[in-house]
């Protein structure tokens, strides 16, 4: 094997690149409708949405931890925007402002609790997602809010060009935003840090406590704006939303190659494992197998890519060993 | 107790070492879980009866200790897999199987309930089985792989159900979940005191309580001194399957019908009481360490809240924040008490 190729081999993107180009090609082959303009589009939104809600519970997995309350925010910003445009008839921007800074708020909420008191991200995270979503229903008393104003509609509807939506935008800006963080910012560097080892990290001058609620707003700000953009993309602001977020928001990271214990995640391979999973969704539906099947294929995918992470873990480890032998 | 005390009390027993030493052990008593629990529960029942109508009233009591029966076993359940410092999310998703399974016993093949509550609990079994062999085989955290398959036993049970409920069930199953003991106690209720008994005297008294213990609070030393690990974990996952399919059966006999979304999405809904529970009584995350009469407390101080909640007309809706918020102060209060005995030994 030449070097080169190991080298890609061993990048995190590059298996789940190939699996995506694969899987592309089979289902493609086997059913052109898949690669129908109309069929992309459906395809991207989903992507669009999803990969909103992955790199919220990346950048947890970063430092760590967990975050059960990813969907429970997103819900509550999503019923905020949708009731806050119906209710007080606000314009859109400052609604969508105004739901993305109680996204932020939550978030920041939640670091302030597990850095404070050092608890476990899961027990403090459950109890948010509990008390979120009691907010969420508490507010909307389970019933949908309808009045989202048409600028808002047509955002989530229309294509900036061919079979790409404008819900595309925002996620790209924040993929970008979301690199660029971790890969050349200290504060990336420093969230990366403190999920290797946090001892460690605090040894050599960092801040745990405020990197991790730094880390859990950015959670929480990205939970919302996949919330709201969500409102945008079924038009109606139910508080249903995030119900189904976590183990979707779990599966592609994972995919990704993500470290659960942390110190390492990859927000381009993550973008692949979203795609990953909205490809094969879509491939269910195109092939009329039982949409039940989905969440059986989820965990399957999750179980399948821990488990290659865990055989690539060994296998670095096994790595140097055998080239002294 | 702490070793240098004891000796000093033999070495020298003066009297006032000795009062010093009970004062400490009232007070750690006092500070217990249990006993915080038991002070809560005591408090928000004089206050509910006070502050609503028919909180005190027999069929209130009878629907209270009915909901709070199954919220118990629910929190054994998870409090069993606790114990190895693991999780296990699927609590909710092998308990719906489990009840499942029993109503196309009884319905599809026909067989008498008693054989196929075996059949359910004993399917509890191996799904628990499932995650604790895959956990202690691949070596990852039992979060993940609970995660992922509880989406695959839940997405398993509607492919193979059609999300068809079994609603044809023998009566046996309605009347033991109508049937009321002295005016107001269930016999769900009777089930949780029993299997808590059982897991209390497992735990105190046999080998395989002790080791599971031994096993989660340090795996390595546990296993230097010839407790099979995995073996344990395993068992310990296969109880928590168990334990959830009784909760479920329970749950089919209050509601007289084995439903898909009974526990919600996933069997999500079952988390936060299957947490709250031991997390209430005093269970470490980190393992190794139970209380089986503090799971019981909490869950019947969550369910003593949320019917009083909704006595007091909060809204039904609002109960859950409560519950969250109740989760909140919980571990702070824990936490709290840990540092403040861990001073006073410093002391």
């Amino acid at each position: 094997m030449t070097a080169g190729l190991r080298s890609y081999l061993e990048t995190d993107w590059f298996g789940p690149l190939a699996i995506t180009a694969l899987a592309v090609a089979v289902i493609g082959g086997l059913n052109p409708s898949f690669l129908s303009p109309f069929n992309i589009q459906v395809l991207l939104l989903a992507i669009a949405v999803n990969t909103l809600i992955a790199l919220s519970q990346m950048i947890i997995i970063a430092v760590g931890q967990m975050n059960l309350a990813v969907g429970a925010i997103g819900g509550l910003a999503a019923v905020c925007f949708a009731g806050l445009m119906q209710v007080w008839g606000l314009p859109p921007v400052a609604a969508a402002v105004a739901a993305l800074a109680i996204g932020l708020a939550a978030g920041i909420l939640n670091g302030i609790f597990i850095a404070v008191t050092e608890i476990s991200a899961f027990v403090i995270t459950l109890a948010s997602l509990s008390v979120y979503k009691g907010i969420n229903l508490g507010i909307t008393r389970a019933q949908p809010f309808y009045g989202v104003a048409d600028s808002v509609k047509a955002f989530g509807n229309t294509t900036v060009f061919g079979p790409v939506p404008w819900l595309m935008v925002p996620t790209l800006v924040v993929v970008g935003l979301i690199w660029y963080l971790l890969n050349r910012l200290p504060l990336g560097r420093s969230i990366l840090a403190v999920g290797g080892n946090s001892h460690a990290a605090e040894l050599s001058g960092i801040s745990v406590s405020s990197t991790l609620i730094t880390a859990h707003a950015i959670s929480g700000l990205l939970a919302a704006l996949a919330g709201v953009v969500l409102v945008a993309r079924l038009q109606i602001g139910q508080p249903t939303i995030g119900d189904d977020w976590l183990i979707l928001s779990f599966a592609a990271p994972v995919i990704g190659g993500a470290v659960l214990s942390g110190g390492h995640v990859s927000t381009s391979a993550t973008v692949l494992g979203v795609a990953i999973v909205a490809i094969i969704t879509q491939a269910l539906v195109l092939f009329r197998i039982d949409p039940f099947f989905v969440q059986v294929v989820l965990g399957g995918l999750i179980l399948w890519a821990v488990g290659v992470n865990r055989w690539r873990e060994v296998r670095l480890r096994q790595g140097p060993r055998r080239a002294l032998r | 107790m702490r070793p240098d005390d004891s000796s000093a009390a033999v070495l020298a027993p003066a009297v006032p070492e000795l009062q010093a030493l009970k004062r400490q052990q009232v007070l750690r008593l006092l500070l217990s879980n249990e006993f915080g629990l038991l002070v809560l529960i005591l408090v928000f029942g004089v206050a509910f009866a006070l502050l609503t109508t028919g909180f005190l009233s027999a069929f209130n009591q009878f629907t209270l200790n009915r909901t709070a029966a199954i919220n118990i076993v629910i929190g054994y359940s998870m409090m069993t897999v606790i114990v190895t410092g693991g999780l296990n999310l699927a609590v909710g998703a092998i308990g719906v199987c489990a009840a499942m399974f029993c109503g196309w016993l009884i319905e599809g093949l026909g067989l008498p309930w008693p054989a196929a509550v075996l059949g359910g609990l004993g399917l509890g079994a191996s799904l628990g089985f499932l995650n604790g062999w895959v956990v202690v085989r691949s070596g990852l955290h039992s979060f993940i792989v609970t995660l992922a398959s509880m989406s695959i036993f839940f997405g398993m049970m509607l492919f193979i159900t059609r999300a068809a409920s079994f609603r044809a069930l023998p009566p046996a199953f309605a009347e033991f979940g109508r049937m009321k003991l002295v005016g107001t106690v269930s016999p769900l209720m009777l089930v949780a005191i029993a299997v808590g008994g059982l897991l209390v005297a497992m735990y105190r008294f046999t080998a395989l309580g002790r080791e599971m213990l031994a096993a989660g609070a340090k795996p390595e030393a546990a296993l230097l001194s010839g407790v099979r690990v995995g073996r344990i974990f395993i068992l310990c996952h296969m109880l928590s399957g168990v334990l959830a399919g009784i909760a479920a059966l329970l749950l089919v006999a209050r509601t007289g019908a084995a439903i898909p979304s009974m526990a919600g999405q996933l069997g999500q809904d079952w988390l936060l009481p299957a947490f709250l529970g031991p997390v209430l009584g005093g269970t470490l995350l980190s393992g190794g360490r139970v209380s089986v009469v503090g799971t019981f407390l909490g869950a019947v101080l969550v369910a003593m809240l949320t019917n009083g909640l909704l006595l007091l007309k909060v809204g039904e809706f609002w109960v859950q924040t409560c519950l969250g918020l109740l989760l909140l102060v919980a571990v702070l209060l824990d936490k709290a008490r840990r540092s403040y005995l861990a001073r006073r030994r410093m002391l």
